[in-house]
């Protein structure tokens, strides 16, 4: 009897204590809730990876915002301006560099110095770090440019296939090897003469030793001679016809439908588009390098990404627990997670593992992993990259890709209107 | 009698207040953020006539009206020239399978511009383009049409889609019209030996003034409107626009809701409204001398 009595003293006890540590446990995670923004539903952020903050932050009452990207983009700015806005979600990193300067964005610096170890994470994490040193948001991933070929039509052609040494000089000799012709028609491009800023012109302005902007972003270097020279080289690859021009393109439906048929041999590839060519293309043969070396002898791998950030107008608990999502977003088992989806390079080098033992084209994906650790740079992307962007483009579409002023009086103009924008938001 | 007076301004009410919230606030709140600096996330900070004056010194303001005005001058006549001459046509009685003509003249009325804007790059496309392989049949070599070194190639290439797609919708205003024009009076034109050009010039289009003149109204707003076909043919606002072939309502658009620069656009807007208010005016002027209401 008096051992039932002692047994039952002690289970009463027990009870007592773990009481007291679910209730201790419940004081110091108080409930809250966070509103978390996903452009692109799932099909951009793994689903996973919400369910199971979900489940392991269950003092986090957690609702999501979801849409389409266009729809997305498009309703933030209402929200802000209706301060109905979630309390943390991600676009792309110039457009969350443009809010923190207008003030939305939460600065991530203390946060990033308490909770993590920056060693872990390869510099990219700070893409949307400004000259001040204020961090406007952490990457929801990184999309890195490398040096795509298609084997089999270097193997038709009995051309080496491209190394890790070349230099754009290789590349430009190479692409004209590669490129044939019957009569006046091409039959097969050396290299995809792409435009736009990531995969186009911000390459070959690098390689030649320029760069759009100066190191503080305040002021334009179009006017640098290297700049210039890096806009000629890949518009006489147009003119000459050894890259693809922008009709070839879309008549053979588009850039990775050329390069997947063998009209192209090489291409500067974002690492996203490798889930379609798996998807679209699945025969080709083909793989990766890191980007050429530039002029100088260094590496520049141009890299864009989504950044999440959290908003500044958020409550103090509501920031805490957006905090901790990007904790957990940055985490071992999420970033291996990022890392399985093949369309986004997670921060995290622990994930690098997954990524280079994918075992999908592109084998060699270590041409992105340590490309962007030795030579990874952003688009020179500040709070006006928008902008400027624009103007750059529409200079850039005038005389790179059609030829209706030259190379030198758009770098005139572009120089005028970039640092006129530069200014005017100093 | 008199306590029931007020049920008349309940039933109204949903109304008023959907023109109050919809209508009379958005108009008097643009007005008054085109004199603020607005970025949509903090609050408007006056500045006075600041960005009128900005925007006027601008070149690219300028150049977009320029653009719009050369647009609306191709844009309006031909597509109300043509959308009568089809309406004409259509309205013949001896004419076979009348409704699959209109529905052939509508269905570009009810195309998406996503769809359409692809459709005509592709045609306009300077190298693999159709409409360059058409020309070259005959010896003619190939135009650039939406990338031309000259402005006017550009902005008319892209008016003629325009037309295209437009003309259905002014056919069907001028066919109504035609419609209501009294067969007997046609009939005793022609036992009087009126040709058919007579009857159209003397008789039909006198008749459908004020319907011709109501397309060219509402052609003349939606060409200075015009926003969907240069999207749709350049493929978004993102791909960099030429400054030589931009309209203003892409410059609002950018302003506005790319680079979140809400005053300037603004001001362009209500300057883009004073100009179809004048022109709108100018044609109310003329309409007297040519429109006929009986």
């Amino acid at each position: 009897m008096k051992k039932r009595q002692s047994i039952f003293v002690l289970l009463v006890a027990l009870v007592l204590v773990m009481s007291l540590v679910v209730v201790g446990h419940g004081q110091t995670k108080k409930p809250v809730k966070l509103k978390i923004g996903l452009p692109g539903s799932y099909d951009v952020t793994s689903k996973d990876i919400i369910d199971k903050f979900i489940a392991t932050h269950p003092h986090i009452n957690v609702e999501i915002q979801e849409a389409p990207w266009g729809d997305f983009t498009s309703k933030i700015a209402t929200q802000i301006a209706g301060n109905t806005m979630p309390d943390v979600w991600f676009q792309e990193n110039a457009v969350i560099l443009g809010y923190g300067q207008r003030g939305v964005a939460e600065d991530l610096a203390p946060y990033i110095a308490r909770d993590l170890n920056v060693d872990e994470y390869i510099d990219g994490l700070f893409s949307a770090r400004t000259p001040e040193g204020k961090v406007w948001g952490v990457p929801h991933g990184i999309n890195p440019v490398a040096l795509a070929y298609n084997k089999t039509v270097f193997e038709e052609a009995g051309v080496p296939f491209p190394t890790d040494d070349w230099t754009y000089a290789d590349l430009i000799e190479t692409a004209k090897k590669l490129t044939v012709k019957e009569g006046d028609e091409p039959k097969r491009f050396g290299f995809i003469g792409a435009y736009a800023i990531t995969n186009g012109w911000f390459p070959w302005i690098k390689q030649a030793g320029g760069s759009a902007l100066d190191e503080t972003k305040t002021k334009s270097m179009f006017d640098d001679p290297r700049t210039v020279a890096g806009l000629k080289q890949l518009r006489q690859g147009i003119e000459e016809g050894y890259f693809t021009n922008v009709d070839f393109n879309k008549a053979h439906g588009g850039d990775l439908a050329v390069f997947a048929s063998g009209k192209a041999a090489m291409h500067f590839m974002q690492y996203s588009l490798q889930v379609n060519m798996q998807n679209q293309f699945p025969d080709t043969d083909w793989d990766v390098v890191k980007m050429p070396k530039a002029v100088n002898g260094e590496r520049y791998v141009p890299m864009v990404g989504n950044t999440w950030l959290i908003s500044s107008r958020a409550s103090k608990d509501a920031k805490e627990a957006a905090w901790e999502f990007l904790r957990f977003y940055l985490s071992d088992e999420v970033q291996d997670i990022v890392a399985a989806s093949g369309s986004t390079l997670p921060v995290k080098k622990s994930a690098y593992a997954v990524v280079e033992n994918a075992g999908t084209k592109p084998l060699n994906k270590k041409a992105y992993t340590e490309g962007i650790a030795e030579g990874g740079v952003t688009l020179d992307e500040n709070a006006t990259w928008n902008e400027w962007r624009l103007l750059v483009q529409q200079q850039v579409n005038e005389s790179v890709v059609h030829g209706k002023i030259s190379v030198e009086e758009a770098a005139a103009e572009i120089h005028k209107r970039v640092q006129a924008v530069l200014d005017e938001n100093k | 009698m008199h306590n029931q007076r007020h049920w008349g301004y309940i039933f109204t009410l949903p109304f008023v207040i959907n023109v109050i919230v919809f209508l009379l606030f958005p108009i008097v709140f643009s007005a008054y953020i085109s004199f603020t600096q607005y970025d949509l996330f903090n609050p408007p900070k006056w500045i006075g006539l600041t960005n009128w004056i900005n925007v006027l010194k601008k070149q690219e303001f300028w150049l977009s009206m320029r653009n719009v005005s050369v647009f609306a001058l191709i844009f309006v006549p031909i597509q109300t020239a043509l959308a009568f001459l089809i309406a004409f046509l259509l309205n013949q009685a001896a004419l076979r399978a009348k409704s699959l003509f209109r529905l052939f003249y509508f269905l570009p009325v009810v195309t998406p511009w996503l769809a359409a804007g692809v459709v005509w790059s592709w045609m306009f496309n300077y190298q693999y383009g159709v409409i360059n392989w058409f020309l070259g049949l005959f010896g003619i070599n190939p135009v650039n049409w939406l990338y031309h070194k000259s402005w006017v190639v550009v902005i008319t290439s892209i008016a003629l889609v325009n037309v295209w797609k437009g003309m259905g919708q002014s056919m069907v205003i001028l066919l109504a019209g035609m419609q209501n024009v009294p067969q007997e009076v046609l009939e005793s034109a022609q036992i009087d030996g009126a040709s058919g050009w007579k009857q159209l010039t003397h008789i039909v289009f006198p008749i459908v003034t004020p319907m011709v003149y109501m397309v060219m109204i509402l052609s003349t707003i939606s060409a200075f409107q015009a926003f969907d076909v240069f999207l749709g043919l350049f493929g978004g606002i993102t791909t960099g626009i030429s400054e030589q072939v931009m309209v203003p309502n892409l410059t609002i658009y950018r302003d506005s809701f790319l680079l979140f620069k809400m005053g300037p656009a603004s001001a362009t807007a209500w300057l883009l409204f004073f100009v179809i208010l004048a022109i709108t005016l100018f044609q109310r002027y003329f309409e007297k001398r040519w429109v006929h209401y009986e």
